[in-house]
């Protein structure tokens, strides 16, 4: 087994069981820690793939500052109620098995897919082997020429989330509303 | 033993060497810290143990060890323990990819009945293309142990200071990624050695189409982003908690913060991983402020000229350059740690209004606009 396949199937373990955590274990504050620790995952199976600015994004955005907020917020409530109305009833029961299922398919269909892809990806890796930095100066080419429409339209997109949020907060005082 | 075995060994020594220099000057910097606040407070501080009281840390570290093993009743027991151990490695990780000096060049040796080599030695953990973004992604998963910790104790003093801390981690994580992007800019890459070797020499830009040099300044990036420097640096004292924003152990609100039922080792653990981020810190500024490992005035180059006439062999000579080039890092680095104890001892802590004030309102525009002028400059020193 060569050092690169050891790091993936490594990388895919700690990926896989984090992510099952999430969904397996009962408790909303250990749930968010193991989604914390699947994005790290990801972000190393980003690194074995040559993206490092998607790895180094992944982990300063969504491990680093989204999840970060998540947690919080779930530690400022008070739980039980909460686990009780998440573990009990038929509905939520059929709704789970329909997500796993749902889930495994787009697994299947996504190895199906792209079992060509990735010996495609050898076969041209051998003759350009691009270092970190020029991928990144490709991603930001792309993204100001080819696709700097949908990136200025999700730009607008975040920033009509922001004022949303912004206002629905404040609608009513804010947190010096009065009850 | 193969060859692939042999690198990958070597490398894993190194990244072990780098977390053990950690983990080594920690007790030298809180020696320092105490010594140096008593200095500024007009005291004498820990004078008593060994000459100039430096053996104070074997007798703290044996007391550390030796107190009494305790975990709160109420707390989560996992969390509880694995949140001193978790606040190591980001600090541990994103120090070891700072380059500390010049590589060595190892000549093919022969070891074992084989010929190895030749090696280009890297004197740092293991360079990564972008090691800006790593440094920072990496460093950011720092919050969780705050958190892990505030949670686990189940204590509500903990688990405020907690959220209180980690809310200053993020929001002051904005400031610090925006006021290096007017660097990246400025040196077209994200990696560190590259920024080091564009530092070296006089101070010489291209402007307009004129080439104007200074004989009396190094070619440092302070000249070009002081504006950055002074954002990144006040961004990394809140990033480690450090006052004036220390507000995650304000005494008279929260007891200790997030390690109020912390104690002993465990307590110890924490200090370490509040050290390792001061010396993130300390490197990034010498690194992207400061010239990095280089000389003033004195290319690597010529470093390696002079110690050919001293060394035999090409070896021998490559490491004494590192050598050198590695004092030069540490003399540089030790600086910006002494200034972090310094400022600890001199401003008082801020309101927690004031600090979301200062990072949201004051260095988020200031990064913002320093941004903008550096992408301005940029394009017209390139027409």
């Amino acid at each position: 087994m060569t050092a690169d396949s050891f790091l993936f199937f490594f990388l895919a373990f700690v990926t896989l069981v984090s992510g099952l955590a999430v969904v397996l274990l009962a408790n909303p504050i250990y749930s968010a820690l193991c989604l914390a620790m699947t994005m790290v995952g990801v972000a190393g199976l980003f690194v074995t793939l040559n993206a490092f600015f998607i790895a180094g994004v992944q982990l300063i955005v969504y491990a680093g500052a989204v999840m970060v907020l998540f947690v919080m917020v779930l530690m400022l409530f008070d739980l039980r109620h909460e686990l009780a109305a998440f573990t009990r009833g038929k509905f939520t029961g059929t709704v789970k098995i329909a997500t796993v299922g749902l889930l495994a398919g787009l697994i299947v269909g996504a190895i199906m897919m792209s079992s060509g892809m990735l010996s495609d990806r050898s076969a041209q890796a051998s003759d350009v082997l691009k270092t970190g930095a020029d991928t990144t100066k490709d991603l930001g080419t792309l993204l100001f020429t080819k696709y700097v429409f949908g990136f200025e339209a999700l730009g607008v997109l975040l920033l009509v989330i922001a004022i949303g949020a912004v206002s629905l907060a404040r609608s009513k005082g804010g947190t010096h509303a009065k009850h | 033993m193969g060859k692939d075995i042999f690198e990958i060994l070597v490398n894993g020594v190194k990244l072990v060497l780098v977390f053990l220099m950690i983990v080594q000057a920690v007790p030298i910097l809180v020696w320092l810290e105490r010594r140096g606040s008593a200095f500024i407070q007009n005291r004498f501080g820990p004078n008593r143990v060994g000459p100039l009281g430096l053996l104070q840390l074997l007798a703290d570290a044996a007391k550390f060890l030796t107190k009494e093993e305790f975990a709160p009743a109420q707390g989560i027991k996992l969390l509880y323990y694995a949140a001193p151990v978790f606040a190591l490695i980001p600090g541990a990780i994103a120090y070891a990819a700072i380059p500390m000096s010049v590589p060595i060049m190892v000549d093919a040796f022969e070891m074992f009945g084989q010929t190895w080599g030749p090696y280009k030695f890297l004197v740092q953990g293991y360079e990564i293309g972008v090691g800006i973004v790593f440094i920072l992604g990496v460093s950011s998963l720092a919050a969780y142990t705050i958190l892990m910790a505030g949670w686990g104790s189940g204590n509500k003093f903990s688990l405020m200071g907690a959220l209180r801390a980690s809310a200053q981690t993020i929001s002051y994580e904005l400031a610090l990624g925006l006021s290096i992007v007017g660097v990246i800019l400025l040196y077209g890459t994200f990696n560190l050695t590259e920024m080091i070797q564009a530092q070296q020499g006089p101070l010489s830009f291209q402007f307009l189409g004129y080439t104007i040099t200074s004989e009396y300044l190094p070619n440092w990036g302070i000249f070009f982003q002081p504006l950055g420097a002074i954002l990144f640096f006040t961004a990394t004292f809140a990033e480690s908690n450090r006052l004036p924003f220390d507000l995650a152990e304000g005494e008279a609100e929260l007891v200790a913060g997030f390690h109020t039922e912390y104690g002993g080792f465990k307590m110890l653990l924490f200090f370490i991983g509040e050290y390792a981020h001061m010396m993130i810190a300390a490197g990034l500024m010498t690194t992207f402020f400061f010239g990095g490992y280089s000389i003033p005035f004195v290319s690597a180059a010529e470093v390696l000229a002079w110690a050919q006439t001293v060394c035999e062999t090409a070896t021998g000579a490559s490491a004494l350059t590192a050598l050198i080039h590695f004092l030069v890092y540490n003399v540089k680095f030790a600086l910006f740690l002494w200034i972090f104890i310094w400022v600890r001892w001199t401003l008082p802590r801020f309101r927690y209004d004031q600090l979301m004030d200062l990072g949201w309102k004051t260095m988020l525009p200031w990064a913002l606009a320093n941004t903008v002028f550096t992408a301005f400059m940029v394009y017209l020193a390139g027409i």
